[in-house]
């Protein structure tokens, strides 16, 4: 979660000072006015981080709840229109509010100078503190800062409480991971001794893991560091200052601590209570979509695109021979994920609406078009030199040649190799959930975090990869042996 | 066209292998309908001669010129074009082998000459009656012996109408008793009147069909002749040697 904020900063900082150049400034805010018109309040938010936003099953429905819903629920009260709650990735939200998908974007957002130059940001509505989650037996060890000199401590990369450990308790061994629910059950198997993570985060974790508990090491934390507010677009005073109003009115009851967060607690619980697998099985049904999707897409791209490049590295020509030697040695030289984060925050920038699937989809492809080629080019080497000279002899121009007589015969040879690629890519798409595509993996640490349980998940999206290979390896299998026979 | 009229002339080819100089300088030419037969030792330049004859070959100097277009100063669509009447048999056969044998005849004329399916089907069976393997249309090559699969090569080669055969020891990778089928038919096309070049070890086909023989060695032609003339009196002492090592 804070990974993906911290490179959206990085992303926004690059979008923003290029779109702010151009952008002229509206004359008049209408904004208010605007949202009274249509009757509704569309409001963004990433369901996947309680107590803050997240979704519990009523009579088989998905419910949004948490904090951030409430605020929003009472604002859309305050205003006398509907409520209509939009959930996607935290990476798309701002994208969203700025193409007026929605009105605001409510979400534990950090109002960062970055995201102001691109959003404008109501008061700051709820501010944790920054706590520690520790075991229950380690209770009476652990009091304060200074007792946990020597330990190991785990905080999430790029996060504020890494640096808060990196800097404030330099005695002990940090252990930085992405996720918080993998941070989690390093506590419970003793890898760490615990885990700086955000007030609510860590109340919610301690109240549905009876192991767990949280205590206030009391970090030397700015004001400015911490906190949450509502985005909306840019040169929207009127639907600010409405936002803010309703933030005082909560603030002066103190709904949030008294109200919000132990109604979010009590969904949490619940949550927890029933939460068999079962109830998720969505979740991993658009998982196993999704990567079907971009593993399907990837391969019909790859495969047309390696075949492309075996040509070009097969050319006589002497630069684009070399053009495509060096594109497919690159590829095959560089990993995956780098490939998937250079697409999607590296050519994001030029073409900034692309949303995170389609970077996805065009790294995963370039990436199969490389080992691809290489396929092909094999294929095409081992059809022996007599049947492109036999046709040639039949006057079949080079193009001819291969069109008709080298290819057909090469691609019934690579079937296998080909095969194999198909199921490769299977398991390696799962690279683009750290871009936030909602493939098997990245909606299996949804589970992890909805339900607070760490390795069930993992093992069921282990047997659903292992259920789509072995599938797929048996029907290519099937058209392999029928291959054969013609 | 008049039956002394040139089909193919050679004019001082020259092919070399990295150093490795093949053909030294050859100068000669076959005449519409005549049948040349080429033989030689191991290693004397056979093969590179032949695929020389329709650009197989890049020559490294000199010229060939088929019914007067220089093949080696010409485009590459030119060259397919006069390609499609050069028809050429190899010693392996390379039929393709995922196509039925009625396919392999089939290809070229649709692909390249744009022959109506229906049309070029009626003529690949036509062919394949011809060579003596009509019912073995709808078999995939591998199915096939050495013997029906090179007559599957020559009516193939026959699909696109050409107006030379070259044909590159055609009989050299075959089982003996497949020999005679073989050469059976190309018996038969030499009588229909069929130009041919045809690099052989078959001293007796060559006797037998040739119009003249060209005796290779040491990439030159060392000498020619009818098979009469060559058979009983060599002129040269490689020519000679030659004869006295097979076995006549
Ligand atoms: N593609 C090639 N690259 C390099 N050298 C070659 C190539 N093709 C042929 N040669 C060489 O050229 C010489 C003549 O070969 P060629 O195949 O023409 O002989 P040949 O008379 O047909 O022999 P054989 O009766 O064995 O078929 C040989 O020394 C051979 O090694
Ligand atoms: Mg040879």
């Amino acid at each position: 979660m804070k990974v993906k904020k911290i490179l959206l900063l990085f992303i926004f900082l690059l979008v923003g000072s290029l779109t702010c150049l151009g952008k002229v400034q509206a004359s008049t805010d209408t904004s208010l006015q605007h949202v009274k018109q249509k009757g509704t309040l569309v409001v963004g938010t990433s369901a996947d981080y309680p107590p803050y936003e997240f979704t519990v099953k009523q009579n088989g429905q998905t419910k949004y709840v948490g904090l951030d819903i409430e605020i929003a629920k009472q604002f859309a009260k305050n205003l006398g229109v509907k409520l209509e709650i939009k959930n996607m990735n935290f990476d798309s939200l701002l994208v969203a509010l700025e193409t007026r998908k929605v009105d605001m974007v409510i979400s534990g957002m950090n109002p960062t100078p970055e995201r102001q130059k691109s959003v404008d940001f109501s008061k700051i509505y709820y501010r944790g503190k920054q706590y520690m989650l520790i075991n229950q037996k380690d209770a009476t060890r652990f009091k304060n800062i200074h007792s946990f000199r020597g330990q190991t401590i785990g905080a999430q990369t790029g996060s504020l409480q890494y640096q808060l450990v990196q800097q404030q308790m330099k005695g002990n061994h940090l252990k930085g991971l992405a996720k918080l629910n993998d941070l989690v059950i390093a506590l419970q198997s003793g890898k760490v001794n615990a885990v700086a993570m955000e007030e609510a985060t860590a109340k919610a974790f301690a109240e549905n893991n009876t192991s767990l508990k949280v205590i206030n090491p009391n970090f030397n934390v700015k004001a400015s560091q911490t906190g949450s507010a509502i985005a909306f677009h840019k040169n929207s005073p009127s639907l600010v200052a409405a936002a803010n109003r309703t933030i005082d009115q909560i603030k002066q009851k103190n709904l949030i601590n008294q109200k919000y967060i132990p109604l979010a607690g009590k969904y949490m619980s619940n949550n927890s209570r029933k939460n068999t697998m079962w109830n998720y099985w969505t979740y991993f049904a658009k998982g196993i979509e999704y990567t079907l999707l971009i593993t399907a897409v990837s391969v019909c791209f790859g495969f047309v695109l390696g075949t492309l490049f075996s040509l070009m590295r097969l050319s006589k020509i002497k630069i684009i021979h070399l053009l495509a030697v060096w594109y497919i040695e690159f590829v095959r030289g560089t990993p995956l994920m780098v490939q998937v984060m250079f697409v999607y925050f590296g050519i994001g920038t030029v073409i900034q609406a692309m949303p995170a699937l389609i970077a996805g989809i065009i790294a995963v492809s370039l990436n199969s078009a490389a080992y691809v080629a290489e396929i092909i080019r094999s294929g095409i080497q081992s059809i022996p030199i007599g049947q492109a000279e036999a046709a040639r002899s039949l006057g079949m121009s080079q193009h001819e040649a291969y069109r008709y007589v080298i290819i057909p015969q090469a691609l019934k040879n690579i079937w296998p190799a080909l095969g194999n690629e198909f199921i490769t890519l299977i398991k390696e798409s799962s690279i683009v959930s750290i871009i936030g595509v909602g493939d098997l993996m990245y909606e299996m640490q949804l589970v992890q975090s909805a339900t607070y349980k760490g390795v069930l998940p993992i093992f069921i999206a282990m047997v659903l990869y292992f259920v789509m290979t072995f599938g797929l390896s048996n029907v290519l299998g099937y058209f392999e042996r029928k291959m054969k026979h013609a | 066209m008049p039956k002394d009229d040139l089909m193919i002339e050679v004019k001082h080819l020259k092919k070399t292998f990295g150093n490795n100089l093949v053909l030294k300088d050859i100068t000669e030419s076959v005449k519409n309908g005549q049948v040349i037969c080429v033989i030689g030792p191991s290693g004397s330049g056979k093969s590179t001669f032949l695929r020389c004859l329709n650009v197989l070959e890049q020559p490294t100097d000199g010229k060939v010129l088929f019914e007067g277009n220089d093949l080696t100063g010409i485009s590459d669509e030119e060259l397919n074009q006069l390609r499609q009447k050069m028809g050429m048999v190899f010693q392996s056969f390379n039929l393709f082998p995922n196509l039925t044998v009625l396919e392999n005849i089939e290809l070229a004329p649709v692909k390249v000459k744009k022959f109506q399916p229906t049309t070029a089907k009626a003529k690949a069976m036509d062919l394949l009656t011809q060579v003596g393997l009509a019912e073995k249309a709808d078999q995939y090559p591998q199915s096939l012996s050495g013997g029906q699969q090179q007559r599957v090569a020559i009516a193939r080669a026959l699909a696109m109408n050409p107006e030379v055969m070259l044909f590159d020891e055609p009989t050299s990778a075959l089982d003996p008793e497949m020999v005679g089928e073989v050469l059976k038919v190309m018996r038969d096309l030499a009588e229909s009147g069929m130009t041919m070049v045809v690099v052989t070890h078959e001293m007796g086909f060559a006797k037998e069909v040739a119009d003249q023989i060209w005796f290779m060695a040491d990439g030159y032609i060392q000498e020619k002749g009818t098979p009469a003339e060559f058979f009983a009196h060599p002129q040269t002492d490689r020519a000679k040697d030659f004869l006295s090592k097979i076995l006549l």
